[in-house]
């Protein structure tokens, strides 16, 4: 028996027993008490007629004195009877209320339908930890795709309905405590259909025991994790966690490639966003005299890539610690550190603002960072701001700065595990382009942006094999030749190239990037593309339809119906063995 | 002692013992079956039945069970003996006498397990 009916069962016990108890008492009374029937014989009440007297008067409905006129002693009889049967209802009712108001009794319910929910999901599915605004946007992103996710949060804030009502699936949630074995196992974590977990709560600690209990529970499962902290991260890359996203480390790669190519930082920042961004302007850094502004666990970074390629930096920091490590660690550097805030005009010209190209408004406070800004433009206007932002809600007060580049940390992770769930090949592209100059950049950029122009960008992976492309890997199978152009021409029409871009191709070990049309297919190839969404559904009918793989590969259209089929292929007995196929 | 065990066993045996007591008799002869000692098996079986509600072990899993076929049996003689006399006045014949007391025979059935079930129980328990 499960826990909810069983605890409805045993709240009820004391008032149905009471209930039939005081049913019984009436009924008795309206068995002995003699009455008088119409010929005016002395007459006793049957069972079922008593049973039958009380049961309407005990609910009020009354329907007067059946089947004779009762007799004083019975109407005595009646009277008691109505009060104690109506209490006795009432209290059975009140107590079946109070047990639905119960919270005890609401979790339960809420648990166990949860728990079914998880327990019916037939489709593979991922398990969000934290519906903060990084789990948010990896929930929505997952859902759009037609993934399926079930979430735990801590905080019943955030999983209000409204948040979740608007995902393209059903998203399952609970309220509670990640971290619990318990709570993941409810959550589904060794349903067999879960595909990956995800830990992106705001605690490092709880998203490690996550990927401990997650790894242990259901070895083969997908753990990726967020951790600000270097040595939890260490620690979770330790026992088989897949993934472990650092909000400051991508950014600081992001930085860098701002520093080496724009057009790199174009195709990341483009295709990561994808399909929210559209691309931007390029970013030109500036090199020259810059300022950093609180040398925390950001500025640290930012200031060793900055220092790497010899540009000279003026370190601003409040703490006289900070200072006293910064010294220990840069010795040779040890005049460019002004204590300070930076938020103040004095501290930023005694930094060198008026002819500094660059200055990174790094602490962890908003309004510090947000006073440096409007300070420094206000001194220098054609500065280079790099800001960071801590807290959500200042999303738009940032944006209103007009920073350069504004690191946006929750923004990051959540692009991050979108790419490493639904593309995880695009992690791979990135890593590989980062390694090309900026020539080859520029080409590929404009190959992007020429297909998909102002459109949103969609990213997918094509992978060969009999479940996702059944026409070409038959097409193999009979050892027909396919080539990548097979799959980029548009199915409705032989003039047209569909208006995507194959960003790369693997074949086991081996990566080619932006394989050309001549490229030939092989079972078990996997292919990045880029475009739209539309271009996507297209290119579907090429993969999964016969007929259309046979006119991108042949330009005729083919019968497919059985008896057209027949007559064609007599038809067309000796023309066909001519064709090459 | 426990007071709630005593009222608990009380009640099951006098289910067993009321249910005995209007089956026994010839099978077909009114005379020797009472309405009102039906109608008490009836009242003290639905009161040991909603006892046993909410307990999520397999014996009581179990009690419940046997309680509610009892109280279906009963039920159904009842509602037999009630459609007779009131409803088509064919009045208690051999036939639908008969009838009743072989259905409250086979929840006299129902109530021995049960009673059998309680005495494992209490047999199991070394303290």
């Amino acid at each position: 028996m499960n826990l909810v009916t069983s605890m409805i069962l045993r709240r009820m016990r004391t008032p149905f027993i009471l209930l039939i108890a005081v049913y019984n008492f009436a009924i008795l009374g309206m068995i002995l008490i003699p009455g008088v029937d119409d010929q005016g014989n002395p007459w006793h009440m049957s069972i079922f007629h008593a049973f039958y007297f009380v049961s309407f008067t005990a609910t009020t409905i009354g329907f007067g004195e059946i089947p004779f006129p009762l007799s004083d002693a019975q109407r005595l009889w009646a009277v008691f009877s109505i009060y104690i049967l109506v209490i006795a209802w009432l209290y059975a009712i009140g107590k079946i209320l109070a047990l639905v108001q119960d919270p005890h009794f609401k979790a339960a319910v809420t648990r166990s339908r949860f728990k079914k929910n998880v327990k019916t999901l037939h489709e593979p599915f991922y398990l969000v930890c934290g519906l903060g605004e990084t789990g948010h946007e990896v929930v929505t992103a997952l859902t759009e795709e037609h993934y399926r996710a079930v979430v735990i949060e801590k905080n019943p804030n955030n999983l209000n309905e409204i948040r979740l009502n608007d995902m393209r699936e059903y998203v399952p949630n609970i309220i509670g405590d990640a971290s619990d074995a318990h709570q993941l196992e409810d959550a589904g974590i060794r349903h067999p259909k879960c595909n990956g977990v995800i830990a992106v709560t705001a605690s490092d600690d709880t998203n490690l025991k996550i990927a401990i209990t997650s790894k242990l529970l259901h070895p083969g499962v997908k753990v990726v994790c967020r951790s600000e902290l270097k040595e939890y991260e260490e620690n979770m890359l330790s026992f088989g966690t897949d993934n472990v996203v650092n909000p400051f480390e991508t950014f600081a790669t992001i930085f860098q490639m701002v520093m080496h190519s724009p057009s790199l930082y174009l195709i990341n920042d483009w295709l990561t966003g994808a399909p929210y961004t559209k691309l931007s302007d390029p970013i030109y850094f500036r090199y020259g005299h810059w300022i950093l502004c609180g040398y925390g666990r950001f500025g640290k970074q930012l200031y060793q890539l900055l220092i790497d390629q010899d540009i000279h930096v003026t370190v601003i920091d409040p703490s006289m610690e900070v200072r006293d490590e910064f010294e220990h660690h840069h010795v040779e550097h040890k005049n460019n550190f002004i204590v300070g805030t930076g938020i103040d005009e004095k501290t930023l010209k005694k930094a060198g603002i008026e002819s500094s190209a660059g200055i990174i408004a790094g602490s962890d406070n908003d309004s510090n960072n947000l006073s440096i800004i409007m300070t420094a433009r206000a001194i220098n206007p054609d500065v280079f701001v790099v800001a960071r932002q801590n807290i959500y809600n200042n999303h738009d007060l940032y944006s209103a700065t007009k920073a350069n580049l504004i690191m946006r940390p929750r923004e990051i992770t959540a692009r991050k595990i979108r790419a490493v769930f639904l593309n995880p090949l695009l992690v791979d592209y990135l890593e590989i382009a980062k390694h090309y100059d900026e020539e080859w950049a520029n080409i590929a950029i404009s190959r992007m942006s020429g297909v998909i122009g102002s459109h949103n960008p969609h990213i997918w992976t094509v992978e060969i094999n009999k479940s996702q492309s059944p026409a070409v890997s038959n097409a193999l199978k009979l050892g027909r030749k396919v080539f990548l152009g097979h799959i980029t021409q548009d199915p409705a029409s032989r003039y047209l190239k569909l208006r995507c871009v194959p960003l790369m191709h693997v074949r086991g070990e081996e990566k080619t990037m932006m394989p050309e049309d001549d490229t030939e297919i092989q079972p078990g190839d996997k292919i990045l593309f880029c475009g739209t969404r539309e271009v996507k559904n297209s290119m579907d009918w090429t993969l999964k339809v016969m007929s259309s793989l046979n006119y991108v590969m042949t330009f005729k259209n083919e019968p497919e119906s059985f008896a057209w089929r027949i007559l064609h292929r007599y038809l067309h007995k000796t023309e066909r063995r001519k064709v090459p196929r | 002692m426990n007071l709630e065990k005593v009222v608990f066993s009380f009640f099951m045996i006098l289910a067993l013992t009321l249910n005995f007591g209007f089956f026994v008799g010839e099978v077909d002869d009114p005379a020797h079956h009472n309405v009102y000692e039906l109608y008490a098996v009836l009242v003290v079986n639905l009161i040991a039945t909603v006892m046993k509600f909410g307990d999520r072990s397999q014996l009581g899993a179990m009690l419940l069970a046997t309680s509610l076929v009892a109280v279906v049996q009963l039920i159904s003689a009842t509602i037999v003996w009630t459609v007779a006399v009131h409803v088509q006045d064919t009045g208690l014949t051999p036939a639908v006498m008969s009838t009743i007391v072989s259905l409250s025979g086979g929840a006299m059935l129902a109530n021995i397990i049960s009673v059998i079930l309680l005495m494992i129980e209490a047999a199991m328990l070394r303290h």
